[in-house]
């Protein structure tokens, strides 16, 4: 078994079974793993923050930042390696929020309100998710059988 | 001896800071230093000349031809790359003691603190504050070196306190106090104390859960602190068993004018920012 890290504003995918991608501390970042269990394909992305507008040059640079460049991408690399959109499982994991906090401070909340707009746009179904809190998340993803686990703060793994 | 008294010893039992780079941050104060009187400080230490030498040849700074002597280094990088140099090295040793009572994964109180340091000095640029960039880095590098020391006691303690947090709804630090009788921001102050840094810097470290009880005078310093680890702790980075159990300071934002979109291009300039510095401390940014 060998672990490829998802980075922050970072994303994988991955065809090889021997691999686990793992992406550490989401705190308002969201965690999204896709997965095709037929073709057995994974992918894993970290994203930062909801919309790119804040930055176009940031954005060519480093797409896996932005939910709303990041997502589609992620995607469009898991086909591009023979995944189906039809048969994608796909969970989600992060968004938390420091505590008490106006919701100036929540990008968790606008990071998690993006990624279900964009997948109501696009008629995504979400097949499970750990959202918002003030824990931190650790996603690890199986390729060859697509088990998600995550560590939560300082409580064992579950699965998701 | 109380529990109390067992952290204050506790204290007392924190190794000094190291000599070499104090002193060579006090030249470094002055505004025109002797080079020659800096290296005889620093060539006493091989670790750090070894370090320095390290960092003025990195990929980084991308320089013609290898730089071999101390001297050469030092006038080369200036003051502001030395005092960072200087204070992130001593820091890593500081807080790569084992602490089991907040760490999920290791090096993580490392990581937070570079990160805090890094999103400070954005939020300053940003907001164009008029406060010192090196009490800046100072403060924002040390901030929750009282965990250090309290972290065995978190241990022992953790599930009292974790039953606080999650249904007691406290802070962490809210939670270390109560069942502590210290949090991590005050003992934390009381090092600083004990290695003699300045008084803005103790306050600082000592308030940044709770920058309103910053004396007037040192205040702007303990907000800077206190927002850069809210956001910091909201990324995510180097957060440990607190999570993200760490109160927001609304009225931070109100005062320093921040909205929404300043705070999400805060973090995209803290991420850039980061990548950059994990670069030449070679330390991984994910
Ligand atoms: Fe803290
Ligand atoms: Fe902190």
């Amino acid at each position: 078994m060998s672990l490829v890290t998802v980075g922050i504003a970072d994303f994988k995918v991955s065809n090889n079974p021997e691999d686990t991608l793992v992406t550490y501390s989401l705190g308002s970042c969201i965690g999204l793993a896709v997965y095709d269990p037929e073709a057995k394909i994974g992918g894993m992305l970290h994203y930062m923050l909801p919309d790119s507008s804040i930055n176009q040059e940031k954005a060519e640079k480093n797409p896996a930042m932005f939910a709303n460049k990041g997502i589609p991408l992620l995607f469009k690399q898991c086909y591009k390696l023979g995944a189906d959109k039809k048969r994608m499982i796909i969970k989600v994991a992060g968004g938390s929020q420091i505590m008490d906090a106006a919701s100036t401070f929540n990008i968790g909340k606008r990071n998690y309100a993006i990624l279900r707009k964009i997948f109501w746009k696009n008629n995504v179904m979400v097949d499970g998710e750990d959202i918002g809190g003030n824990c931190n998340r650790t996603m690890y993803m199986q390729i060859d059988d697509g088990r998600i686990n995550l560590k939560i703060s300082k409580k064992g793994m579950v699965e998701l | 001896m109380s529990l109390m008294e067992e952290i204050i010893a506790a204290v007392d039992e924190m190794p000094p800071f190291p000599q070499v780079v104090q002193r060579a941050m006090q030249v470094l104060a002055e505004p025109e230093y002797e080079v020659s009187g800096l290296v005889d400080i620093l060539k006493v230490d091989q670790a750090v000349t070894a370090n320095i030498l390290k960092l003025c040849n990195s990929a980084y700074f991308g320089l013609p031809r290898k730089v071999s002597s101390l001297k050469e280094a030092v006038v080369y990088l200036g003051a502001t790359q030395l005092r960072q140099l200087l204070l992130s090295g001593a820091a890593s040793k500081i807080y790569e003691k084992p602490n089991e009572g907040y760490a999920v994964f290791a090096d993580e109180l490392w990581r937070h603190a570079l990160a805090t340091a890094v999103m400070a000095q954005v939020i300053r640029r940003h907001l164009r504050l008029e406060i010192d960039e090196n009490m800046i880095f100072t403060a924002a590098l040390l901030h929750d070196v009282g965990k250090v020391v309290l972290s065995a006691f978190v241990s022992d303690k953790y599930r009292v306190i974790e039953n606080l947090v999650e249904n007691g709804k406290r802070s962490f630090q809210e939670a270390e106090k109560e069942i502590l009788g210290f949090d991590h921001a005050e003992i934390g102050g009381k090092i600083a104390e004990k290695w003699d840094f300045p008084p803005a810097i103790i306050a600082a470290i000592a308030f940044h859960h709770e920058p309103f009880r910053s004396p007037k005078e040192f205040r702007l310093l303990a907000e800077l602190v206190a927002l850069a680890n809210n956001l910091v702790v909201m990324v995510g980075y180097g957060t440990g068993v607190d999570g993200l159990a760490c109160r927001g300071h609304d009225l931070l934002l109100k005062k320093m004018k921040l909205e929404e979109k300043d705070l999400e291009k805060l973090v995209l300039l803290f991420q850039t920012e980061m990548e950059k510095t994990c670069d030449i401390a070679g330390v991984g940014s994910g």
